[in-house]
């Protein structure tokens, strides 16, 4: 039994990867094939924003997720005093003290989605590469700024798994061209929680779509949250020692 | 009580488990992805003893020593790899609800309390699942809560309640339904002083008053040598002692402490060593009366006392001397 | 007789308190489940250019609304409590009453309902206020027949989820597992697509398995688009199945449960 249990778990990985990439492109590929251009991308056009997709959930699985919930149980358990204690900022070795490899798989396939999805579009110019880096660079930055936020919301409120998930949920919209959405739920991916920033921004970037305000707004919110979240954490860190001493 | 028959029963008891070997690391799951060692772990071998009804019994271990696991196998939830055992002429690990309705297991470090209501919501559902008559649950209730000074907890959310406060609650309701024999596996864990005397006050009079069973392990030796007249020494899955403190002690440390009130070179001739402004000296037990008579002959007002090892230096030796021949002859004879 | 209606009476009525005491909580998960919504902002883009195989957007608000409502009175957690009770050995503390666990599983997750319905009640006001045309009157058998196939879905769900738990019992990463079924369920059981907008000889497909029997079955009923016999017959079988299934591994996992250590 226990060899099996071995085996079971060494499969289990690649299969846990593979349902989760076949759980994103294949829904896309079936709303796609009822109709050719919806919200005005063709499927090829729409599995970029599902390659920027994958990349921002492997990043924050291998990279930003495991630290910042190893943050949270520091927090609950009291083993923060020990990241105080060090002469490194806080806040940067609260953010990478672990990472969770099995995650990079959604990177690979991100990478291999939107290799395929750009190899049957016209390439794109420096110009537009360079918007596109621009506009992820930024997306993830909000996108780490909001974690930041919420963790340090524990600091005051012991329990906010429950707001991580809710916050998954929202990310998960990230999958659907930000073009489809309309009215609050727009304005939810793209301010609220700016997951279309990291997923729809970039591909119309390359797709040569994003125009000159938008791009802005998103260097804009980006730089923004980081601020914020820099500010809100620092306000969490005095709350910490005042509360406990 | 000696026409009854025992309450617990177990005879040859053995358990194994078979623990999987992995070397650590990624490289090392990688390695028993091909090869994969187990080994057997022998928790409890060739255990017997009985317990009559109404008695109370301490078992007394180091950690790993096979206390739980014999807990467990008599509560029903690990089956026994050899051996017999009968608890209230059920076998245990058939787990019969008629059986689970007569026995309790509290365990110090797991929980029934439902975590975000009133203790009073887990106690209510207990009665439903315990079938409990009402009449008998509203007096049991108050019984308990009377003993444990529950009353201002009941309304209280159970993650708002302190440790030992919970552990209260947690008797409580682990006792609602009348229970003959209790199996107590840590019950005063992580629990301040005054907490753990009341928890022991508790037992013993849940013993009194309903004659029931009690089969407790524990780390401290107080609650061992205040509650349970019985002890049961497990090492290694083996019992190495089964008696009375009292009994344990003449064995395995048969030797008094005399200590003084004063410091004397007349002691110190007598053998005396100072200590903590006393003077003490260890001697055989039955040299005990000599030597007072010849301290109190040099000074018949000092204040003289005589101690028995503490238990926990008793239960220290025990352990320690796995390896002599004569504890092993002892335990036989 | 008297003894299952008191322990019925006071589990639903202490797992009701318990879902009270979770109302932040609940809150918080019914609105993390709420993915048709977006899924009808989706199907409402792609059929916005006319309608595709008779679905215009009356038809996909109308599907979409009913899946949110149905996909939260299907909805069981047996799974992350069951698992998380395997783990930590604390399923001991149940194996110790008198009683099977199962029973105080399923009150919970029926004690549920009045609080999702409430908070769900505000969101199918919106839709209804955003799309009053969407409001329909299902034939009277329909009627009838969709509570029975909620409840049918219910159970199977439960059941499934359980039955992934119990994997704990031998492998450490059962939750794995559960993470492909899900995957399967989003894109078979009518959650993210409406069976009848499948490709079509996988739609066809997919009306048999046991996917369809926990969502889309019930949505469809209610909706008229499925027949009803048929449909309840498909439900209860799979139910049956999952059901012996994990009545299988129950015991087994039990019998490994007392061997090596609870």
């Amino acid at each position: 039994m226990g060899l099996m249990q071995y085996r079971a778990n060494f499969l289990l990985q690649f299969g846990v990867g593979l349902s989760s990439a076949v759980g994103v492109l294949l829904p896309m590929v079936f709303v796609w094939q009822t109709n050719p251009v919806i919200g005005g991308f063709t499927l090829r056009e729409a599995m970029l924003v599902s390659a920027f997709f994958l990349l921002l959930g492997g990043i924050l699985g291998t990279v930003v997720e495991p630290n910042l919930g190893a943050t949270v149980d520091a927090v609950r358990t009291g083993t923060f005093d020990h990241i105080l204690l060090k002469p490194v900022d806080a806040q940067l070795l609260c953010s990478v003290r672990q990472v969770d490899p099995s995650r990079l798989w959604e990177v690979v396939t991100g990478v291999l989605v939107g290799g395929w999805a750009l190899a049957g579009l016209p390439p794109p110019t420096p110009a537009q590469i360079l918007a596109a880096t621009l506009m992820f660079g930024s997306g993830m930055a909000a996108m780490y700024g909001l974690w930041v936020v919420v963790i340090s919301l524990s600091f005051w409120f012991v329990r906010v798994d429950n707001l991580r998930f809710l916050l998954g949920a929202v990310v998960d919209t990230g999958r659907w061209p930000v073009t489809i959405y309309r009215g609050w739920l727009r304005t939810t991916v793209t301010v609220l929680v700016p997951v279309a920033l990291v997923t729809s921004y970039p591909a119309m970037a390359l797709l040569g779509r994003l125009e000159l305000q938008a791009a802005l707004g998103a260097v804009a919110v980006g730089l923004g949250a980081l601020l914020v979240s820099r500010g809100v954490w620092r306000a969490a860190l005095r709350h910490y020692s005042s509360a406990s001493s | 009580m000696a026409g009854a028959p025992p309450a617990v029963v177990v005879e040859g008891l053995s358990k194994t488990y078979q623990v999987a070997e992995k070397a650590p690391g990624v490289w090392g799951s990688i390695r028993s992805f091909w090869s994969r060692k187990s080994r057997d772990v022998h928790a409890v071998r060739d255990v017997s003893f009985s317990i009559a009804a109404g008695e109370r019994v301490g078992f007394l271990g180091p950690n790993g020593a096979g206390k739980t696991t014999t807990l467990k196998m008599l509560a029903g939830l690990l089956h026994p790899s050899a051996g017999e055992l009968r608890v209230l002429g059920h076998r245990p690990y058939d787990r019969e609800a008629d059986y689970l309705s007569r026995i309790t297991l509290v365990m110090g470090q797991k929980q029934q309390l439902l975590w975000d209501l009133a203790p009073i919501e887990t106690f209510e559902l207990n009665r439903a699942i315990y079938a409990i008559d009402r009449g008998d649950y509203r007096r049991r209730l108050d019984e308990l809560v009377e003993m444990l000074k529950l009353g201002p907890l009941l309304d209280r959310p159970v993650r708002n309640l302190s440790l030992g406060e919970r552990m209260k609650c947690e008797l409580c309701a682990a006792l609602l339904h009348s229970p003959q024999v209790l199996f107590l596996d840590e019950p005063t864990i992580g629990l301040d002083v005054t907490m753990q005397e009341q928890v022991r006050r508790f037992i013993f009079e849940c013993n009194h008053r309903d004659g029931a069973t009690v089969l407790l392990t524990s780390h401290y030796m107080l609650d061992i040598a205040a509650l349970t007249p019985r002890l049961l020494i497990i090492d290694q899955g083996r019992i190495r002692h089964d008696g009375s403190l009292e009994s344990l002690t003449r064995e395995v440390a048969p030797e008094r402490r005399v200590s003084v009130a004063a410091v004397d070179p007349r002691l110190a001739e007598l053998g005396f060593q100072e200590h903590q402004g006393r003077m003490i000296r260890t001697v055989p037990a039955e040299d005990t009366n000599l030597l007072l008579s010849r301290v109190l002959a040099l000074n018949p007002l000092w204040e003289v006392g005589v101690e028995a090892p503490p238990v926990e230096e008793v239960i220290a030796r025990v352990f320690r001397s796995e390896a002599d021949p004569r504890v092993e002859a002892r335990d036989r004879g | 007789m008297n003894r299952v209606l008191d322990r019925a009476f006071t589990f639903f009525r202490v797992a009701l308190a318990e879902m009270v005491a979770y109302r932040a909580e609940m809150l918080i998960w019914v609105l993390s489940a709420t993915m048709p919504l977006v899924m009808l902002a989706i199907w409402d883009a792609a059929v916005a250019d006319g309608p595709v195989r008779g679905w215009g957007q009356v038809e996909v608000t109308r599907y979409f609304a009913v899946n949110l409502v149905v996909r939260h009175l299907t909805a069981a957690w047996v799974i992350w409590e069951l698992n998380h009770l395997i783990r930590t050995g604390g399923l001991s503390t149940w194996l110790l009453r008198p009683i099977h666990p199962g029973w105080w599983s399923i009150t919970e997750t029926l004690a549920a309902w009045p609080m999702r319905l409430v908070i769900l009640a505000p969101l199918v006001l919106g839709l209804i206020l955003w799309r009053p045309e969407l409001i329909f009157w299902p034939e009277l058998a329909n009627l009838f027949a969709f509570p029975l196939s909620v409840l049918l879905a219910l159970w199977l769900m439960w059941s499934v989820q359980a039955s992934f738990a119990l994997l704990a019992f031998w492998i450490d990463q059962s939750m794995g597992f559960f993470s492909a079924w899900v995957a399967l369920w989003g894109l078979l059981s009518g959650y993210l697509i409406p069976n009848a907008l499948l490709p079509l000889s996988l739609g066809e497909a997919a009306r048999w398995s046991p996917f369809y029997a926990t969502l889309g079955a019930p949505v469809e009923l209610l909706l008229g688009e499925a027949p009803i016999a048929t449909t309840l017959l498909l439900q209860l079988a799979w139910s049956m199945l999952s059901f012996l299934l994990l009545g299988v591994l129950w015991r087994r996992g039990l019998r490994r449960y007392g061997a090596s250590g609870a």
